[in-house]
């Protein structure tokens, strides 16, 4: 069988055993487990266990479920509710500034908790109703959230990032910090849209002449505005504090995951006395249930872009697309197409694991930035967490607010999509936005 | 899709869910619950545990200069044997994410058809997965192979591990398959 027809049925496997429901993990285990017995030497079947471990055993990989107990940790505190409504205490003089503080609160609680959906639930829960009160739309008090939640797999320390790091060979150190430029322009193209939707609709509520709670104006005292500071404040230090650790040689990503967490859980335990069995659990069982999965599916991931090399399946498609001799900017378009589609049906973590052998020597053949590459293809597949059919976000919140309906939500973030294809569009004309800082910090 | 990977909230601390109560399959089930339950327990200690060692590495080497050789590699295995350990109370709660854009659209005895190979394919993966594990940490132990590492630590820990969590999870899809047989 030629190497074409045995890339063919892999792919086609591969499909039927994912559709057919199979876990992911398990369905991509098993395809390379048979593909191994029919196309590669007896020996190597032995050898599939092992693989598995050598290839989970870095300590690198190890560092997301550190990053998903610290982020469980806050998640599950009153950290987010906090933030949020000081951030409204301090932004409620600008147009839209209520929808200002929400993505910003998104912004900065994904940084910490490195989370989408838990962004979305922890801010959602109260600020979804915080926003209709105060006479937004639903939809678009939904889109705000759900497009602020993905921020959390931009922004460090992204557990999406993590693993590009390790199938590109790249620096994880260098790609976090790559994710914080394009994660602030995120931030203001969604604040940018908040402020003038919120003009559209205080100027509709203004012309129906009838009183609406969106024509309230607000006041905040100083007393207000500084109350909830001494709760947030200690979060944002452990936010920078580790980040700090890490960019000044103090620890290693490893070592950054672990002192994370621990300060995570010090901090909900000082800070909201959730020192009790009760508080705790939840944040354990969260966390193993969370990254006990994800383990199992990069594991079986691993093995099966091993079995797609021995079987030179990944560098004929690599070499295939080469001899396209597409244009850059043709091949760059083809490849985040790609991305949009198996975000249709597949979580990031399986898309970069799988597809990486097969793009990343096309694109590095064409002079693209790896580093840069990473970050763009983060931002396209955090649309896939807010595009229907399956965007995680969009149901996250359809549990967090259930009446305002599923239609609704999808046409509220509808918007955020465009504006995240518009940041890629800027990101590929303006790279220095992502490259800036790690140049900057790593010369 | 039960969830979107990355960081689908898919078993977060909810209940079991779709495991099976009479007959054989519930008196397996009745055993297998407290040893998921337990091994849930230790693996969230491990978790805790490798936290706390990479942050006294951090603290010992950056305050106390103690040179450090251990701690990235016993963290490592700790939380392989978390991952490993907690597969099957994970499966308890269906929470190893699948696509089932299929129910949507099969009609409802296909579809019980669709899921019940679904779940006798994943379950000769890891009864498999679980074999082969269980051979190499026979190996490991027999050979008395260590890491490469200085520290040199066992490798039948985290191979016994593995074999162990993989067991466990396959026993797990083995009730859940018989137990929908019974319901069906």
């Amino acid at each position: 069988m030629s190497t074409l027809q045995i890339g063919l049925l892999y792919g086609g496997a591969t499909l039927a055993a994912l559709f057919s429901g199979i876990p992911i993990a398990f369905a991509l285990g098993g395809v390379a487990t048979v593909f191994m017995m029919l196309f590669m030497p007896a020996a190597s079947v032995d050898t599939i266990t092992e693989n598995v471990y050598e290839e989970l055993a870095s300590i690198t990989l190890l560092t997301i479920p550190l990053f998903i107990l610290k982020g469980a940790a806050i998640g599950k505190s009153r950290a987010g509710k906090d933030l949020y409504a000081a951030l409204h205490t301090w932004l409620h003089r600008v147009p839209g500034g209520l929808g200002v503080a929400v993505v910003l609160a998104c912004g900065l609680f994904a940084a910490m908790a490195g989370s989408s959906p838990a962004t979305c639930s922890a801010i959602g829960s109260s600020g979804i109703p915080e926003m209709r009160r105060r006479g937004y739309s639903p939809g678009f008090a939904a889109g705000l959230i759900a497009a602020g939640g993905t921020l959390g797999i931009l922004l460090p320390p992204s557990i999406v990032l993590i693993l590009y790091a390790v199938r590109a060979e790249q620096s994880l150190g260098r790609l976090f910090l790559a994710g914080i430029g394009p994660g602030i322009l995120l931030v203001l193209l969604f604040s940018a849209y908040a402020m003038l939707h919120w003009g559209t609709e205080y100027r509709r509520a203004l012309a129906s002449g009838q009183d609406s709670p969106i024509l309230t104006v607000e006041h905040f005292t100083l007393r207000e505005k500084f109350s909830a500071l001494p709760r947030v404040a200690p979060f944002l230090v452990l936010l920078t504090g580790v980040m700090v650790a890490l960019y000044s040689g103090i620890a290693t990503p490893g070592e950054t995951a672990g002192l994370g967490a621990v300060m995570a859980l010090l901090l909900i335990g000082l800070v909201y006395g959730a020192f009790t069995l009760k508080d705790q659990i939840p944040i354990f069982a969260g966390t193993l249930g969370e990254s006990g999965m994800l383990l199992m599916i990069i594991g079986m991931s691993l093995l099966y872009s091993y079995v797609m090399s021995y079987l030179h399946i990944s560098q004929g498609a690599a070499g295939w697309i080469v001899s396209l001799h597409l244009s850059r900017w043709l091949l760059l378009t083809a490849i985040l197409l790609l991305v949009v589609v198996l975000g249709f049906f597949l979580p990031p973590v399986s898309i970069i694991l799988m597809t990486a052998p097969i793009i990343l020597p096309p694109l590095r053949d064409a002079g693209f930035d790896l580093i840069w590459f990473g970050v763009v293809m983060v931002v396209v597949m955090e649309m896939g967490l807010i595009h229907p059919p399956v965007g995680l976000n969009i149901f996250v919140l359809n549990r967090v607010s259930p009446d305002i309906g599923l239609g609704a939500i999808i046409w509220g973030t509808l918007p955020f999509v465009g504006l995240m294809a518009l940041a890629v569009v800027i990101l590929s004309l303006v790279p220095q936005i992502a490259l800036w800082l790690p140049n900057l910090v790593y010369g | 899709m039960t969830g979107h990977g990355i960081d689908a909230a898919a078993a977060t601390g909810i209940p079991p869910a779709d495991v099976p109560e009479a007959g054989l399959p519930g008196l397996a089930q009745r055993v297998l619950t407290p040893v998921n339950t337990a091994m849930a327990i230790l693996s969230a200690i491990a978790l805790l545990a490798a936290a706390c060692v990479l942050t006294w590495e951090v603290v010992g080497r950056y305050f106390l200069a103690i040179p450090s050789d251990w701690q990235d590699e016993l963290s490592a295995i700790l939380l392989i044997a978390a991952t490993f350990t907690s597969a099957g109370w994970i499966q308890a709660r269906r929470g190893h994410v699948a696509i089932d854009a299929l129910s949507h659209v099969l009609p409802v005895s296909i579809d019980r058809i669709r899921r019940r190979l679904a779940d006798l394919c994943a379950f000769a993966f890891c009864a498999y997965f679980a074999f082969k594990s269980f051979q190499l940490f026979r190996e490991a132990w027999e050979e008395g192979q260590t890491t490469p590492s200085a520290w040199g630590s066992p490798l039948w820990i985290p191979y016994g591990c593995m074999a162990f969590g993989m067991a466990l999870l396959a026993l797990q899809q083995c009730a859940q398959l018989l137990g929908a047989r019974r319901r069906a």
